[in-house]
């Protein structure tokens, strides 16, 4: 049986300099609506216990990365604990794609979080392949955070006022779905569809106008069933290439949060063709929740 | 016939201490590693006191905790808790669970913070289970 789109479980990936206890706090607000455990994943990348010359595996080092990351768990679990939470933990040694897919999937998470830094890209704690492998391979969503950029503290209520970016995919209508759910945390969303400008060329002004009016209607059937649940949402149409004009968005309704569906496409083909959710999860400078479509 | 304590603990050094120091003292030691195995070892093989961590994958400490003591067969089933948690934050939690809707609970049979001696954890388990 299908469990209700609730997020009751969410996993925490954290390596503690770039995804800390500021940024689980802002989440907890997704208490109101039904989350009651949280999982917490450290995962100690290989190379840095791996086999060297001359010392062989480093046990040492890696019990030692292992307790500093257990020591952090424990103070923020008690606190998490005292609110009546349930809190679990990974501390494991791998590769950190097939440490948290094999995570989510042993505790039947519904949400992952993973940070990401605005540092340059070479600074960054998780590269982008990283998160774009992640987000690729997760049967859930997926929740990019990010930090204020102006002084790289956690948004305090990610989840007050989403922009959710739809294009009518499998992956942004489940995405609707997921935040009826949230009805107790959502203040207003605003739902967007981008029309891509090659469409509107060579056409005239009836068709541009069409186009524009089927878009807006679908927005509208979507916002009413938001609004039935009791969340208000807005409807817009932005012309353009869709990865800027989601960012554009966003600062016009000054969201908290971008949610788009993710592709299904293989890794090689998003590679190849490019893909905006993969460019939002990147490159936005807000927290990203990407939804992939029902894999079951 | 010795006695049988059943160790749940995600932490394979914390549980092969434990084995050790049990049979070392004549019990037979029983091993899960988190709190759904836990729990099944329970139903299974009836252990006469159990060992418990709180922070675990799957399911904590906290939830098996107030599984055993909110159930009328295994609610006189001993419990220590062994854990880095510390004692003030595990009784708040079964508090703030309790008001949340639960069944009160009472605090577990002892409470040893991690890590612990062998001597104060034999100690303990002597206590309960004479």
């Amino acid at each position: 049986m299908q469990r209700a789109m609730n997020i009751q479980k969410l996993l925490f990936v954290t390596k503690f300099e770039e995804l800390g206890f500021d940024a689980l706090q802002a989440l907890l607000g997704l208490r109101k609506a039904a989350l009651n455990h949280v999982v917490f994943v450290n995962v100690i990348e290989r190379d840095k216990v791996a086999m060297r010359r001359g010392t062989g595996y480093q046990k040492t080092e890696e019990v030692r990365l292992r307790e500093l990351a257990n020591i952090r768990f424990i103070d923020w679990a008690e606190t998490l604990f005292e609110q009546g939470m349930e809190v679990g933990v990974y501390i494991v040694v791998g590769t950190l794609v097939s440490q948290v897919i094999e995570a989510a999937k042993k505790e039947d998470a519904d949400l992952i979080v993973i940070g990401k830094s605005h540092k340059p890209m070479l600074e960054q704690f998780y590269s982008g392949s990283d998160v774009t492998e992640i987000i690729r391979r997760a049967s859930i969503p997926v929740l990019v955070y990010k930090p204020v950029p102006e002084n790289n503290t956690a948004l305090e209520h990610p989840f007050e006022r989403p922009l959710l970016a739809t294009d009518n995919s499998a992956g942004s209508l489940r995405a609707v779905e997921y935040f009826k759910g949230l009805n107790a945390v959502v203040e207003e969303i605003h739902l967007l569809t981008v029309v891509d400008e090659k469409a509107l060329k060579g056409g005239s002004s009836m068709s541009i106008q069409k186009s524009r009016k089927e878009a807006r209607q679908r927005l509208e059937q979507i916002c009413e069933e938001l609004e039935s649940v009791g969340i208000h949402a807005r409807a817009h149409v932005y012309v353009g290439q869709p990865f800027e004009q989601i960012e554009r968005a966003a600062r016009d309704c000054q969201a908290t949060l971008i949610v788009a569906g993710s592709s299904a496409k293989a890794a090689w083909a998003e590679r190849w063709i490019g893909s905006v959710p993969r460019a939002i999860a990147e490159k936005s400078v807000y927290p990203t929740m990407l939804v992939p479509p029902d894999k079951s | 016939m010795s006695k049988k304590v059943l160790v749940v603990d995600d932490d394979p050094d914390v549980r092969l201490f434990t084995v050790t120091v049990l049979e070392q003292h004549g019990y037979t030691p029983l091993e899960a590693t988190n709190g759904e195995e836990g729990k099944q070892m329970i139903k299974d093989a009836a252990p006469d006191l159990v060992i418990l961590d709180v922070l675990m994958p799957r399911e904590s400490g906290v939830r098996l905790y107030r599984e055993i003591k909110t159930d009328k067969k295994l609610r006189d089933l001993p419990v220590v808790i062994l854990s880095g948690i510390a004692e003030k934050s595990f009784l708040r939690s079964q508090k703030a669970l309790t008001e949340f809707g639960g069944e009160p609970v009472p605090e577990p049979e002892c409470y040893l913070e991690k890590p612990v001696e062998a001597e104060d954890l034999i100690q303990a388990i002597q206590k309960i289970l004479g």
